[in-house]
């Protein structure tokens, strides 16, 4: 849509990313502890998002197990630390690289399947996972893991912020690139881009291993943060769902909708969480119904809308109701 | 009889015990995905539900959990019309992302509010009767499951003359069939949508009934049997009742055995492998008709 954009949106664009990322850069030289850490949160929700959004959003393929590779790339990086004694950031990398691997192998019998059957298919491989974490000695079983504790926080903040900027800038990449059209042309209609002479299964494991890339870099920064992790902890299907919801919210197939997504509806879960634990569980369920209800096609498609929010909303409710 | 042909046997009858609970699990997701196509999330959430009606009604009123179970159907069937009617019916003809992600949702409702309500305690429902058991020269048969797997029949059963000997079983399967074609005909299909789905949610809660009395019960309890559902209507065919009893019945063997020869703790892998190895073989179901599943 904006390669015959006009070049001067474009260099206000850059303009602009440039000065959020030297504000991101030092928030922490003038925030306290405190908003570091939610901060840090918020960013790795957004990097959740916009990675979900490459094979969710961008490709169409509705990953529900998308948590297996925070569950990767947590329990690679936590094994090579304590087990091979190496420093954070090569088993950090290492449980990218993994979770690259995994999405790869299992990705070619996944992706076969459509809809119905690849969401559960996913959700159902995040699942036994799970179970496989918690029977194998490697991992702790289910007594979980503990990491050696970090020296200063700031580093995770760097860390999230470096892999949220590659996530946003592959959700930039991505649709104005070859590949890019692949996906589209495979998620508008598959077979009509088979006979143009896209073999579908290679793009769609190329969008599946850079989403699960991200989860996999999430997973290791977690461990790392947290000190401790189990199974049901970081294989959570939670992970997924609110990935899922902020891609959804913020406007899914866009290069900015799940950042926006995440910081919006994360900063609302943090103020929520703060009043009462009952209502941050409760909440992302009402919302998951509301949303799908009301704004199924994401906000940026109802601000957009001509005719105002509420003829928006009665539009797309009049097309999907019986 | 050797030792190790009885251990066999006895896996067997087990087996079968427990897939007579997953097919009451499954004939109402059934149900749902090929009459609505929606694959309902919270299916699980309304077995759940189904076992907290029974317990309460066992411990605050002390009725029979069997005897129970009209009762335990009925209320999950006024819980689901409502819900069907008044809030599926909203998106049910978006894309199937946004079905899926709707029941997922109420999924996290349901099980979040269970879990504020009744916490995260695991209870079980202990009759006089929970313990007995009936022996078959060297084979030990639970009465509870025995009788569970005779009420699992009988509900997908009743089901069935349901679906083809009655008016509003043909008018759910006309409307399956051709949504457009059957408002025309006047069938009110969003009340149909609805009271189908009200009757999977009273098999769901007759279901969430027996289990309660062989295992135990915690508002997190429905993801598994979810998971259980989507198998056994990938096994047996969608939207067949005679295919999810089927389907049901293998699975509970498969886990069974899985569980001699594994260990306990891989009933999850076994049924998602199971799951994979079907859909990539034989994708409509061992017992079912061909349809569109792989991209």
């Amino acid at each position: 849509m904006s390669r015959q954009a006009p070049r001067r949106p474009v260099t206000a664009g850059a303009i602009l990313a440039a000065a959020a990322l030297a504000a991101a850069v030092a928030i922490p030289v003038f925030a306290g502890t405190y908003y570091v850490r939610v901060i840090t949160g918020i960013f790795m929700f957004g990097m959740l998002a916009s990675g979900w959004n490459l094979i969710g959003g961008y490709t169409g393929y509705p990953d529900f197990g998308a948590a297996a590779f925070i569950g990767i790339g947590a329990y690679t990086t936590g094994i090579l630390m304590l087990h091979a004694h190496l420093p954070f950031a090569p088993a950090l990398v290492g449980g990218g690289i993994l979770s690259i691997g995994a999405a790869a192998a299992m990705g070619s019998v996944l992706l076969r399947l459509r809809g119905h059957y690849f969401a559960i298919a996913s959700l159902g491989f995040m699942i036994v996972l799970q179970q496989l974490a918690a029977n194998l000695d490697i991992t702790g079983g289910g007594s979980g893991m503990n990491l050696p504790v970090a020296r200063s926080f700031t580093t995770f903040y760097y860390w999230t912020l470096a892999a949220l900027v590659l996530a946003v800038t592959a959700g930039f990449a991505l649709p104005r690139s070859r590949v890019g059209y692949a996906i589209a042309a495979i998620r508008e209609n598959q077979d009509a881009a088979q006979v143009l002479g896209i073999a579908p299964l290679p793009y769609k494991i190329l969008a599946y291993a850079a989403s699960a890339f991200f989860f996999g870099i999430a997973g290791g920064i977690y461990a790392y943060w947290f000190t401790f992790i189990d199974p049901p902890t970081v294989f959570n299907v939670d992970f997924t769902i609110q990935a899922i919801v902020m891609t959804l919210f913020g406007g899914p197939g866009t290069a900015l909708g799940p950042l926006a997504g995440a910081v919006i509806l994360k900063s609302l879960d943090v103020l929520l969480t703060n009043i009462s634990v009952f209502f941050h569980n409760v909440f992302f369920g009402a919302l998951v119904c509301l949303l799908v209800i009301f704004a199924p096609r994401g906000l940026a498609e109802i601000v957009r809308a001509r005719g105002g929010l509420i003829e928006a909303i009665r539009a797309d409710l009049r097309e999907s109701r019986i | 009889m050797n030792a190790a042909a009885q251990i066999a046997l006895q896996n067997a009858v087990n087996g079968l015990l427990i897939g007579g609970t997953y097919a009451t699990v499954a004939v109402g997701f059934s149900l749902v995905w090929g009459t609505l196509n929606v694959v309902n999330i919270a299916h699980g959430a309304l077995v759940m539900l189904g076992a907290y009606v029974t317990y309460w009604l066992f411990s605050l009123y002390h009725i029979d959990p069997l005897l129970a179970l009209p009762l335990t159907g009925a209320a999950l069937f006024a819980l689901g019309y409502p819900l069907q009617r008044f809030v599926i019916n909203q998106v049910i003809r978006a894309s199937f992302l946004i079905t899926f992600l709707l029941t997922f949702g109420l999924d996290l409702l349901i099980t979040n509010l269970a879990l504020a309500a009744w916490t995260a305690d695991i209870r079980s429902v202990t009759t006089s009767y929970s313990g007995w058991s009936l022996t078959a020269g060297p084979l030990a048969l639970p009465v509870v499951r025995i009788a569970s797997l005779g009420i699992a029949v009988l509900a997908a059963a009743l089901l069935h003359l349901l679906m083809t000997g009655t008016r509003l079983g043909s008018a759910i399967r006309a409307t399956a069939s051709d949504l457009e074609a059957a408002r025309l005909m006047g069938i009110p299909v969003a009340h149909v949508y609805a009271l189908t789905f009200a009757l999977a949610a009273a098999t769901a809660g007759i279901a969430g009934g027996l289990i309660s009395l062989s295992f135990p019960i915690y508002p997190a309890m429905g993801a598994g049997y979810t998971l259980v559902a989507f198998v056994v209507c990938v096994l047996g065919g969608l939207g067949s009742v005679p295919g999810a009893l089927a389907g049901g019945l293998v699975l509970g063997l498969l886990q069974t055995y899985a569980a001699w020869w594994l260990g306990p703790n891989f009933d999850n892998i076994v049924a998602f492998s199971v799951l994979i190895l079907v859909l990539l073989v034989r994708p409509a179901g061992l017992f079912g008709r061909a349809r569109r599943f792989r991209g």
